[in-house]
C-alpha cells in the first residue's frame, strides 16, 4: 500500500511538470519590431596585462569606427555592433575568445589580434567559418605568406589581412638606419622568442650583415623574467654600440634602465612593441636616446589622421589610442566598407561571411594612416615607416620614409 | 677571468636576495615544519608596501634619506600579511593531515597575488598605478644610476644595497636568535616544541614571531629588487618564493646559516649557467631550469641539504 | 551544515501555525507566477507576461509544489503513508530556505539588471511574499522521530525507475542550465538545483537514493554514461557548450589520474600538469601540423600509446626521488619538475636547444583527427541533429574517460590500491607489512602520468595548438583544486569538481576578474571548514575529523558490511 502511494505522487508529480513545461514555449518576439538586423565586429587584443595599453587602444579605436558607421547609416537596414575579447597577450585564451566568436552567429569580422603569436592560433579558428579578420599590428611575415615566406610566399588563410607592414620591411629598415644614418657597426641582439621577436631579430640581423655591420652577440630573454643582469653582462664585452630588442615595452623598459645602470650606455632599438609611453616609464630617465620604428608616419603629423583624433578624443574613451589606434580605426573602416558590398542583399550574417572576404581584398580607400588596400597575400600595399627616439620624456620623430617609393 | 668576477658579482647579488628570502622558509619550518608556499607572496607585498610609502608621502623625490622609511613601509606591510595568514589560515590546521596546510597555503598564494592585481588601483584616498602591469620602482640617489667600476668588472650601486642588508640583517639576526630570550625561545621550540611547552614557553607566541621574522627579512628583500629590476608586479613573489625555497634545501631547511650559504650558492650557480654551459643550454633563459635540477639533484642525493638540515623530515 | 533553529519554546507555541501559513505561501508563489515578475521583457528570458509563466517562474513552481508535497506529507492526505518515512520537516526547512534565497535573487537580478526595484512588478513580490510564508511556516513546524528511509524496501523495478527518472533530471537540468545565456539567470537555475538537492537530503531521499545506487551500481553506472553519451544531442549543434564540455572532460580525465596519486597514494604532485603536456607535445610535434618538428607521422592510435608512454616515463623520472625524499619535499621536488617542463617546452625552439616544440609561440596549425576515413572535424547529422566537431571529440574523450574511470577503479579495488593505502596511511607500517613501497609508488606516478599523456594527445587535437603556457603551475594548482574540492580518492568528487572549476567560469564571464581571487579564498576556506572535500569518500573523511567517534563506528561498520 505504502509503496503504491509512493508511485502515484511521484508519477503526479512528473505529469504536473511535464505539463507545465509543455505549454510553456513561449514565442521569441514578444517586443521586437524593427527591421534592423545585427552584424558584429569582433576584437581580440590583450585587454588586461602588461600590454592592455596597446589592447584597449584597438578597442575603443575599433568602438569609434563602428559608433561612426551606425551614425551615419552607413549599411542600410544593419546595426553594427562591436564585440571585444580578451586574449591577456597568450595564444591560448586568444584561441578561446576566437572560438567564441566564430561560434557567434552574427559576427562578420575581427580586428586583431596584437601578437603574432596569438594570431598563429587565430587564424585557423576564424578561417574555416569565412571570418575576415584584419590585424592592426601583426608584424610577422609568416602570418600572410605562410611558414617559408621568404623562399616560397604562399598565402597561409584567404581570411586574414593586415593594415600593418611586416618584420620583412620594419627588421631590414632598423637595420639601414642604424648602418647608414646612426653610423653603427657593431651590435648585438636580443629577442623574446616570441613569434614578433624572433622575426623582427632575424631580418634585422640579415639586413645589417648585408649592408657590411658586424652582430657581435645574440641572446634571448624569458619575457617572464624582471631582471636582466645575466644578459647584459654576456653582451657588455662584445662592446657593441647599440642594442637591437626584437619584444614588447614590458621588457624593453627595464632591460634599456638595467642596461645602462650596468655601464652599457649604448641605445636600445626596438620595432613597433616597444614604441609607447609605457616603454619611456619603465625605462626611467636613462632611456633618453633609445629608438625605436614604427609602421606608418606618425598618426598625428598625418593630415588625415587630425579628424580621428578630434574624434576620438571627443568620444571621451578612458585609455588613449595608443600605438595601433590608427590601424585599428583604418582596419574597421575597411570591414566596413568591405560590408556595404557584401551586406547589401545579404539575409543574414553567416551567408554574407564569403562575399566579405572577398570584398575585402578589394577596398580600396584613404585612411587614417594612409591608403588602405591590399595585395595577394592580404599585407597592405602602403609600405611607410617611422624612426623614432625618446627625447624629454617623449617618443619624437626621426625621420619617416616610404619604402614602397623606393 | 673579468668574465668570471662579473659573474660573480651577479650571482652574489642575486643570492643575497634570494638568501634574504630563504631564512623566512627555513625560520618558520624549523618551528612548524610547515612549507609556507605563500612566503613569496610576503616578499612581493613587501615591495608593495616600500612603493606605497613612496607614492604616498615623497612622489617625486630622489634622496637617499626617504629609504629607510621606505623599508619600514615594507616591513610593516609584510608583518601584518604574515601575522595575518598564520592566525587566520594556519594556526586552525596546526594538528591537520599534512596536505592541508600546504593547499591553504597555494590557496593563499594565488589569493594575494590576486588581491594585489585587481585592488591596487582601488585603495581609497590614494592615486596608485594598476598593478596589472608592471609598475616601475622609485629611483632614488646613491642606491641607483651610475654603476662602480672595478677593473672591468661593473657593480651596480642597487647591488651593493642588497648585498649590505644581507650582512646587516645577518648579523641582526645571529644577535637575535643567540642573545635575546625570544631567540632562544625559537631555537628551543624548533629542537622540541613539547618541552619547550613543558618549560614554560609560549609556543603559539614563537610561532608569530618566526613569521614576523621571515616578513622582516622578505621586506628588505622586496625593496632590494624593486630597486635592482626598477620594476615590480604581482607575479614577482613566485618564481622567487620558489627559487628562494630551493636555496633554503639547499643549504638545509632549518638551518639559518644553511638558508643564507645555499641562497649565494644558488645565485652564484645560476650566473655562472649563463656564462659557462656551453652550446645552446646555456644562456639567460636555462638557468631557472639548471636551479631546478640542482634542487631535485640535492634533494636526492643530499636530502638534509650542504650544511645538514636541524630538522629532520618527519613526513 | 546545520541550519539554525528557533527556539524549542518559540516552536512549540506556534506549531500549529505553520502548516497554514506554509500552504498559504505556496499559493502566493504560485498566483504570483502567474502574473508578471518583471517590467522589462529582456530580463531573465522575459517574465513580464501575465497569465503564462516563463522558465524561471516554472522553476519557482515546481520548487513551491515541492514544498506543497512536504506539507501534505506533515498533515494532509500523504501523511499517513509517506508521512513516517520522509522528515518532511527539514525537508520543508530547507525548501523554504532555498525558495526564499531563489526570490531573492530574481529580485536582485531584475534591480541589477535594469535600474532598480521600481522594475519588480506586482507578479514578483507576490511571490516574494509567498517564499518568506514558507520559510517562516517551516521554521515552527515540529520535528518527528522517523523510520530510517534507509531501510525501505521496494520493488527493485521501482529502484532502477528512480535511478533512471535522476539521471534523466540530471541530463535534463544540465542542458536546461546551459541553454542559460546571462549570468544571472544560469546563476537561478543553479539555486533552484541546490534548493532540489537540498530538500532531497534533509527528507532523506538522497539518503535513501544513495543505499540504492550502492545496490544498482551498475545501473547506476549505465546511466550515467547514457546521460553523457546523450549530453550532445541535447545541444542542437551549438559549440560553445560542447568545447566547454570537452575542456571538462579532458580536465577530468587528468584530474583522475592525479587523484591515484594523491587520492589513494597520497603522494603530493604539484607539477601534474606537465604529464598532460608532455601528452600533447608528442601529439602535435608528430602532426602534420606545418609547425610540427618531427616528420613522421605513425597512426592516431600509436601517437596516443606513444604520448602515454613518454609521460609515463617521465612519471617514472620524477617517481624515483620518491625513494628518498617524501611529504613536502616531494611536493617541491615536483614543482621543479613541472617548471622543467615548462622552460623546457618554451626554450626548445632551435636558439636555445635543439628545435622540438617551436618555443613560446608552441605548435599551431595542429589538423584535425582522422581515424580511419572519419574526421573528427565534419559536422555529422544523427537523428535529425547536428553534432560538430566538438561532439565528435566529446565521443572520443568520453571512451577515454570510461578507460580512465575503469582503471582508477579496478586498481583501487585490488591488492595495489589497497598497497597504496597503507602507504598513504603509514609508511614504515606498510613497509613492515611486506607492501613494496617503492615499487608502488613508482606504479601510482608511472600509471598516473600513462592516463594524464593519454587525454594530452587527444587535447592536442582538439585544441588545434600546443603553447608552453597551456602548462603553468596555475594549471597543476586547478587539477589539485579539483580533487580537493571534490573529494580526494573519489570519482564522483573528481567529477563534480572538475566540473564546477571549467564550467563556472565559462557561465559567470563577470566575475572573471575576480576568478583567480576566488579560487584561492575557496581552498583556503575548504581547508579549514570541509578538508574532506564535497564529495567525501567515508575512510577519508575519518581522517580529517579524527575524534568524531559516532562516525569513526559507522566507517567501521560499514566496512565489515563490505567485507560480508
Amino acid at each position: 500500500m505504502q509503496q503504491r502511494s509512493v508511485v502515484r505522487v511521484g508519477a503526479s508529480l512528473i505529469v504536473a511538470s511535464l505539463a507545465l513545461t509543455a505549454c510553456g514555449s513561449r514565442s521569441e518576439d514578444g517586443g521586437g519590431g524593427t527591421a534592423t538586423k545585427t552584424a558584429k565586429i569582433g576584437v581580440i587584443a590583450p585587454l588586461s596585462g602588461d600590454l592592455s595599453a596597446l589592447g584597449l587602444g584597438i578597442q575603443h579605436s575599433v568602438e569609434l569606427a563602428v559608433k561612426q558607421a551606425n551614425d551615419s547609416n552607413a549599411i542600410p537596414g544593419w546595426k553594427l555592433e562591436v564585440d571585444a575579447k580578451d586574449d591577456e597577450a597568450k595564444p591560448d585564451v586568444g584561441k578561446t575568445a576566437a572560438t567564441s566568436l566564430s561560434s557567434d552567429k552574427d559576427v562578420i569580422g575581427v580586428v586583431g589580434t596584437l601578437n603574432s603569436s596569438v594570431a598563429l592560433q587565430v587564424q585557423p579558428v576564424l578561417a574555416p567559418k569565412n571570418i575576415v579578420q584584419i590585424s592592426p599590428a601583426n608584424t610577422n611575415p609568416s602570418l600572410t605568406q605562410g611558414a617559408n615566406w621568404q623562399s616560397a610566399p604562399k598565402r597561409a588563410y584567404p581570411t586574414y589581412f593586415r593594415t600593418c607592414t611586416t618584420d620583412a620591411v620594419q627588421g631590414p629598415f632598423a637595420a639601414r638606419y642604424l648602418f647608414e644614418k646612426a653610423g653603427i657597426k657593431k651590435v648585438a641582439t636580443i629577442h623574446d622568442k616570441k613569434a614578433y621577436g624572433q622575426g623582427l631579430v632575424g631580418t634585422f640581423t640579415e639586413e645589417f650583415k648585408a649592408a657590411g655591420g658586424q652582430v657581435v652577440a645574440a641572446e634571448t630573454i624569458n619575457p617572464e623574467d624582471s631582471n636582466y643582469q645575466a644578459v647584459i653582462s654576456a653582451v657588455k664585452p662584445s662592446a657593441p654600440q647599440a642594442v637591437y630588442y626584437g619584444g614588447e615595452y614590458p621588457q624593453a623598459g627595464p632591460l634599456s634602465q638595467q642596461m645602462k645602470a650596468a655601464g652599457l650606455n649604448v641605445p636600445l632599438m626596438g620595432g613597433d612593441g616597444i614604441y609607447d609611453p609605457k616603454f619611456i616609464t619603465l625605462g626611467g630617465k636613462t632611456s633618453t636616446g633609445d629608438l625605436a620604428t614604427s609602421v606608418g608616419a606618425p598618426v598625428d603629423t598625418l593630415e588625415s589622421a587630425k579628424k580621428f583624433i578630434s574624434d576620438y578624443n571627443a568620444a571621451g574613451f578612458k585609455d588613449p589610442y595608443a600605438a595601433y589606434g590608427g590601424y585599428s580605426y583604418d582596419a574597421a573602416n575597411a570591414i566596413i566598407n568591405a560590408l556595404k558590398e557584401s551586406l547589401k542583399d545579404a539575409s543574414d550574417v553567416e551567408s554574407a561571411r564569403p562575399k566579405t572576404v572577398e570584398a575585402l581584398g578589394k577596398v580600396s580607400f584613404e585612411g587614417v594612416t594612409g591608403k588602405v588596400a591590399f595585395d595577394q597575400y592580404g599585407d597592405t600595399t602602403s609600405k611607410v615607416l617611422t624612426v623614432y627616439k625618446v627625447a624629454g620624456g617623449k617618443w619624437a620623430t626621426e625621420l619617416t620614409q616610404d619604402l614602397a617609393k623606393k | 677571468m673579468d668574465q668570471f668576477f662579473q659573474q660573480l658579482v651577479n650571482g652574489l647579488t642575486l643570492g643575497s636576495l634570494y638568501a634574504l628570502i630563504a631564512v623566512g622558509y627555513t625560520v618558520v619550518y624549523g618551528i612548524v615544519q610547515l612549507i609556507n608556499f605563500a612566503h613569496g607572496e610576503v616578499f612581493m607585498i613587501g615591495a608593495f608596501g616600500a612603493l606605497s610609502t613612496y607614492l604616498l608621502f615623497f612622489d617625486g623625490q630622489t634622496g637617499v634619506w626617504i629609504l629607510p622609511i621606505m623599508i619600514v613601509g615594507a616591513i610593516i606591510a609584510s608583518v601584518v600579511t604574515a601575522v595575518a595568514m598564520e592566525r587566520v589560515a594556519y594556526r586552525p590546521l596546526r594538528n591537520a593531515p599534512r596536505l592541508a596546510p600546504l593547499i591553504t597555503a597555494i590557496g593563499i598564494s594565488v589569493f594575494l597575488q590576486e588581491l594585489v592585481r585587481v585592488f591596487y588601483d582601488r585603495i581609497p584616498f590614494a592615486d596608485f598605478p594598476s598593478a596589472k602591469q608592471r609598475i616601475p620602482f622609485p629611483q632614488l640617489d646613491g642606491v641607483s644610476g651610475k654603476a662602480v667600476e672595478v677593473g672591468d668588472v661593473t657593480i651596480q650601486r642597487s647591488a651593493i644595497f642588497t648585498v649590505a642588508a644581507l650582512v646587516v640583517c645577518a648579523i641582526l639576526l645571529w644577535y637575535f636568535i643567540n642573545r635575546t630570550k625570544l631567540g632562544r625561545g625559537m631555537l628551543a621550540v624548533s629542537q622540541d616544541p613539547d618541552t619547550a611547552r613543558l618549560m614554560g614557553i609560549n609556543v603559539d607566541r614563537i610561532i608569530v614571531v618566526a613569521f614576523a621574522l621571515g616578513a622582516v627579512l622578505a621586506a628588505v628583500a622586496g625593496v632590494s629588487q624593486g630597486l635592482q629590476n626598477n620594476n615590480i608586479d604581482f607575479k614577482m613573489g613566485f618564481i622567487a618564493g620558489l627559487k628562494a625555497f630551493t636555496a633554503a634545501v639547499l643549504g638545509g631547511i632549518g638551518n639559518i646559516q644553511g638558508a643564507v650559504f645555499g641562497g649565494l650558492v644558488l645565485g652564484v650557480v645560476e650566473s655562472m649557467a649563463t656564462q659557462y654551459v656551453p652550446g645552446q643550454f646555456g644562456g639567460g633563459t636555462w638557468k631557472d631550469v639548471w636551479a631546478f635540477v640542482l634542487l631535485i639533484l640535492v634533494l636526492v642525493f643530499r636530502p638534509q641539504g650542504l650544511l645538514g638540515a636541524r630538522v629532520v623530515d618527519r613526513a | 551544515m546545520s541550519i539554525p533553529t528557533l527556539p524549542d519554546a518559540f516552536v512549540e507555541k506556534h506549531a500549529a501555525k505553520g502548516w497554514p501559513v506554509g500552504l498559504a505561501g505556496v499559493a502566493l508563489v504560485i498566483i504570483g507566477t502567474f502574473m508578471s515578475w518583471s517590467f522589462d521583457p529582456n530580463i531573465l528570458g522575459d517574465l513580464s507576461v501575465y497569465g503564462y509563466p516563463g522558465g524561471l517562474q516554472i522553476l519557482a513552481i515546481i520548487l513551491s509544489l515541492l514544498a506543497l508535497v512536504l506539507l501534505l506529507t506533515v498533515k494532509g492526505p500523504l501523511a499517513s503513508r509517506l508521512g513516517q518515512w520522509l522528515d518532511a520537516a527539514l525537508g520543508l526547512r530547507a525548501l523554504g530556505l532555498w525558495l526564499l534565497i531563489y526570490m531573492v535573487g530574481v529580485i536582485l537580478a531584475i534591480a541589477t539588471d535594469s535600474s532598480g526595484l521600481v522594475n519588480v512588478d506586482p507578479g514578483g513580490w507576490i511571490s516574494f511574499v509567498g517564499a518568506v510564508l514558507v520559510f517562516a511556516g517551516s521554521q515552527v513546524i515540529p520535528l518527528r522521530e522517523l523510520r530510517d528511509l534507509g531501510r525501505a524496501r521496494l520493488p527493485g523495478w521501482f529502484e532502477i525507475a528512480a535511478v533512471a527518472v535522476v539521471m534523466a533530471g540530471v541530463l535534463f537540468g544540465a542542458a536546461y542550465a546551459l541553454a542559460r545565456e546571462d549570468a544571472w539567470s544560469f546563476v537561478l537555475v543553479l539555486v533552484f538545483a541546490g534548493g532540489t538537492v537540498a530538500a532531497m537530503f534533509r527528507t532523506g531521499t538522497m539518503g535513501w537514493f544513495g543505499h540504492v545506487a550502492t545496490r544498482r551500481r551498475k545501473v547506476l553506472t549505465l546511466a550515467a554514461f547514457a546521460v553523457a553519451f546523450f549530453f550532445p544531442f541535447t545541444q542542437q549543434g551549438s559549440d560553445a557548450n560542447m568545447s566547454i564540455a570537452t575542456s571538462v572532460l579532458i580536465f577530468a580525465a587528468t584530474a583522475i589520474g592525479l587523484n591515484i596519486v594523491v587520492g589513494l597514494a597520497g603522494l603530493l604532485d604539484l607539477g601534474y600538469i606537465a604529464f598532460l603536456g608532455a601528452g600533447a607535445y608528442v601529439a602535435s610535434s608528430l602532426s602534420r601540423s606545418a609547425f610540427a618538428t618531427i616528420d613522421w607521422h605513425p597512426p592516431f592510435l600509436v601517437i596516443v600509446l606513444l604520448g602515454g608512454c613518454v609521460s609515463a616515463t617521465l612519471g617514472l623520472i620524477i617517481g624515483t626521488p620518491t625513494l628518498r625524499v617524501s611529504g613536502d619535499y616531494l611536493a617541491i621536488v615536483t614543482l621543479g619538475f613541472g617548471e622543467i617542463f615548462r622552460f623546457s617546452m618554451f626554450n626548445l625552439d632551435g636558439n636555445n636547444g635543439p628545435n622540438l616544440t617551436n618555443g613560446p609561440n608552441g605548435i599551431p596549425g595542429i589538423p584535425e583527427l582522422a581515424v580511419g576515413g572519419f574526421n573528427f572535424g565534419d559536422e555529422h547529422v544523427v537523428a535529425g541533429i547536428t553534432l560538430g566537431r566538438f561532439s565528435n571529440y566529446y565521443f572520443l574523450l568520453l571512451l577515454l574517460m570510461a578507460f580512465v574511470i575503469l582503471v582508477f577503479t579496478r586498481l583501487n579495488n585490488s591488492r595495489i590500491g589497497r598497497g597504496w593505502v597503507a602507504i598513504r596511511e603509514d609508511e614504515k607500517a606498510a613497509e613492515a607489512m611486506g607492501v613494496n613501497v617503492f615499487g608502488l609508488k613508482l606504479l601510482a606516478f608511472a600509471v598516473g602520468a600513462f592516463l594524464a599523456g593519454l587525454a594530452g594527445t587527444i587535447k592536442a587535437h582538439q585544441d588545434g595548438a600546443t603553447s608552453p603556457d597551456q602548462y603553468i603551475f596555475l594549471e597543476s594548482a586547478f587539477l589539485l583544486a579539483a580533487i580537493v574540492l571534490g573529494g580526494m580518492g573519489t570519482i564522483a568528487g573528481v567529477l563534480l569538481g572538475a566540473t564546477i572549476l571549467k564550467l563556472l567560469p565559462e557561465k559567470l564571464r563577470f566575475f572573471s576578474e575576480y576568478r583567480l581571487l576566488l579560487f584561492g579564498l575557496t581552498l583556503v576556506l575548504m581547508m579549514r571548514f570541509r578538508p574532506e572535500g564535497l564529495v567525501a569518500n567515508k575512510r577519508r573523511l575519518l581522517e580529517f575529523h579524527e575524534e568524531d567517534e559516532k562516525l569513526a563506528t559507522a566507517v567501521e561498520s560499514e566496512l565489515v558490511e563490505e567485507a560480508k
